[in-house]
């Protein structure tokens, strides 16, 4: 019988996303996109900064919002790559699922890990620990945080993202 | 009272703080802590409580997820290397490998009807070739491949996509479009990958495929490499079919989330395995009443079926531009080499990028594409067109009529006009004449082609298929290939010869 028939269709899975590099989550890897990413977080502190009529404190939570938010969707919610020459072989597979072939624990894991907790702190640190603005971060951090942990590799809630049975 | 073990705690804690406010920057994180204290402890614990879970997760030792990761130990390895024994490069042959080594015949200088054996020196009647049409030999093609080979050199020096393209490619491919009324056509270099390709091209995981089950190994290894899921269907059953249809239509009404996904069916007009005819009328009603597309591979069909040789949509009236996808071979008719796909400007285009026999192998010769346009304007012109196509069925009624009259060792399984024709033992004489294995019956077919090739000059051939990779494997065969360009007489001849050999064949195990 056919090598595909005698293994699960997981195996082959894995052939087909490694048999090729995954240049939708290679990138992540690099020093470029890690200082891209402060760079990030600093400029959105900026901007909420210079909007008129804008506390720091509020400018802070809303930084730390806007950049969990924003990481969670990029990272956590859209699924599989742009290109098509796997044969769907990343379908309904999440960018952080993506990174280093489902590694856990991997040195660009961790430093994007450490990212909202650092922020986190700042963000409490500024707004003097006021107790709205600090449930809010702390609400968005940990979601961030949840979807990050190794338990929770290619786990899915409420059909959100599932995968399709194959008949 | 001094107590003495108060008295030491005091001094160590209080050389730890000169420690510590020595070290530069102490008192920035002093001053946050006091800060962060703000009377409020459970937010104090939190954070601690956070800073402990970032300083685990730093620590933590990196490790795969996949299960069929096994990780070895040294002692394992090098166990494992000290017990290993090289296996040689090529393994010995066995019996049945040698054999067919043995018996290959080898023309010696160019194909044609009548080649001449490397073995014995000898003309023989090529039934082997898939020379239907008798293109081979035909001097007007040979005298425009010679012009042709003048003008552009052989080879074509790269992929479709990347220099390789030339205008007698691109008029092949309007030629093929035109021939066969569908808006354009793509055309592959090799036949056997330009199924495959098309297949991946527009499938993949989660996409449905309802198969034949007696299709041949390029569309089977087409299915796999489009990792989608594959139902087969009884051989030319349509009610299997439905009943596939059917319950693919059940499975997923009932499935709660069931994303757009492409359905296709899939079949052959002739099937290169058994020679007969798929029903596409029916097949184009199932289409219309469930909503799927349909890829048909007419490889042994284009230029060979039908008034004009249009293939299986001309002999069942039906509009080529109502089935989705047309694969054809130059291959086989056409006597050039590789495979087209024709189909709507939309389908053809998107093969343009993603067929990845297009992109990623060279585009044919000139010289052949050539051969294979003019081959199609041949067919065109209804004098010569016609004429070659009614030779060519005449010839394979005149065999079939031959070979039916043996019921009792023969079974054709080939349909009227089909000029493939699968000869194969009965089973009930098999097991009378007490022969159980498949090795034994190709033996015993194998005796069969060597002794008409000696007595008769004819060079037939058993079927050969790829044993351990097909899914549905067919029984032993010879497969007689007819040609236009054979004389009715030999034709007769070699029919009453082959016959003779089966009956004397079977009977002779008794």
């Amino acid at each position: 019988m056919t090598l595909a028939s005698m293994y699960k269709t997981d195996y082959v899975q894995t052939l087909d996303q490694h048999s090729q590099t995954n240049l939708n989550s290679s990138w992540v890897n690099d020093k470029g996109a890690w200082m891209t990413n402060v760079i990030i977080v600093c400029l959105i502190k900026f901007f909420f900064g210079i909007v008129p009529g804008m506390s720091p404190e509020l400018a802070w939570t809303m930084t730390t919002l806007t950049y969990n938010v924003g990481s969670y969707i990029m990272l956590h919610a859209v699924t599989g790559v742009p290109f098509e020459f796997t044969q769907g072989a990343y379908d309904g597979i999440t960018l952080w699922e993506q990174i280093d072939g489902g590694v856990q624990f991997t040195a660009t894991r961790k430093y994007l890990t450490t990212v909202p907790i650092v922020l986190f702190l700042l963000s409490t640190h500024y707004t003097h620990y006021a107790p709205f603005a600090f449930s809010i971060n702390l609400v968005v951090t940990v979601i961030n945080l949840i979807a990050k942990l190794p338990v929770m590799h290619q786990v899915r809630f409420f059909d959100i993202n599932q995968k399709v049975e194959s008949d | 009272m001094d107590n003495p073990i108060l008295a030491a705690v005091n001094q160590t804690l209080q050389a730890s703080s000169r420690v510590i406010e020595a070290i530069p920057g102490s008192d920035i994180v002093i001053n946050y802590i006091k800060n962060s204290y703000q009377n409020d402890p459970f937010r104090v614990v939190l954070e601690l409580g956070l800073a402990v879970f970032a300083v685990k997760y730093m620590l933590s030792k990196k490790y795969r997820i996949d299960p069929s990761h096994i990780k070895l130990t040294e002692k394992e390895i090098d166990e494992l290397v000290a017990e290993w024994q090289p296996e040689p490069l090529v393994q010995p042959l066995s019996d049945i490998q040698r054999m067919e080594l043995e018996k290959t015949q080898v023309i010696a200088g160019h194909q044609g009807p009548r080649p001449k054996m490397l073995s014995s020196g000898k003309n023989l009647l090529n039934l082997a070739s898939t020379n239907y049409l008798g293109y081979i030999n035909n001097e007007d093609i040979k005298e425009k491949a010679i012009e042709t080979l003048h003008n552009y050199g052989l080879g074509s020096c790269g992929p479709p996509g990347f220099y390789g393209t030339l205008d007698v490619h691109i008029n092949l491919e309007k030629d093929i479009a035109r021939f066969l009324g569908t808006e354009k056509a793509i055309i592959y270099s090799q036949n056997f990958s330009t199924i495959s390709s098309v297949i991946a091209a527009f499938l993949k995981r989660g996409d449905i495929i309802v198969a034949d089950d007696g299709c041949n190994f390029a569309i089977q290894k087409g299915t796999q490499i489009s990792r989608s899921n594959i139902k087969w269907f009884k051989h030319n059953d349509m009610a299997d079919l439905e009943r596939v249809l059917e319950s693919i239509k059940k499975e997923s009404s009932t499935s709660k989330k069931r994303p757009l996904t492409r359905r296709f069916i899939v079949t052959e007009g002739l099937f290169q395995n058994f020679g007969d005819i798929a029903p596409l009328d029916k097949i184009m009603e199932l289409k219309e009443k469930y909503k799927y597309r349909v890829i048909l591979d007419e490889c042994n069909s284009f230029g060979i079926l039908g008034k004009n040789g249009r293939g299986l949509t001309e002999v069942f009236n039906i509009s080529p531009k109502r089935v989705d996808m047309i694969i054809g071979s130059m291959a086989t008719a056409l006597s050039g080499t590789g495979g087209f796909c024709a189909g709507s400007k939309e389908v053809v285009e998107h093969q343009r990028l993603s067929g990845q026999a297009f992109v990623f192998s060279a585009s044919m010769p000139a010289m052949l594409a050539v051969c294979a346009s003019e081959a199609i304007k041949i067919l065109e012109t209804p004098e010569k067109g016609n004429k070659l196509l009614k030779d060519m069925v005449d010839n394979a009624a005149t065999f079939r009529n031959v070979v039916v009259s043996a019921p009792q060792a023969i079974e054709v399984s080939s349909d009227v006009g089909s000029p493939i024709l699968h000869l194969r033992f009965p089973k009930n004489a098999l097991s009378a004449a007490g022969i159980t294995t498949r090795d034994e019956e190709k033996y015993l077919l194998q005796e069969i082609v060597d002794e008409v090739a000696v007595k008769d000059g004819l060079l037939i051939t058993r079927a050969k298929y790829v044993e351990n990779q097909e899914l549905f494997l067919p029984r032993p065969s010879i497969r007689i290939s007819i040609s236009a360009t054979h004389a009715r007489k030999d034709v007769e001849k070699a029919a009453q010869a082959v016959k003779a050999s089966f009956v004397k064949a079977i009977s002779k195990r008794k």
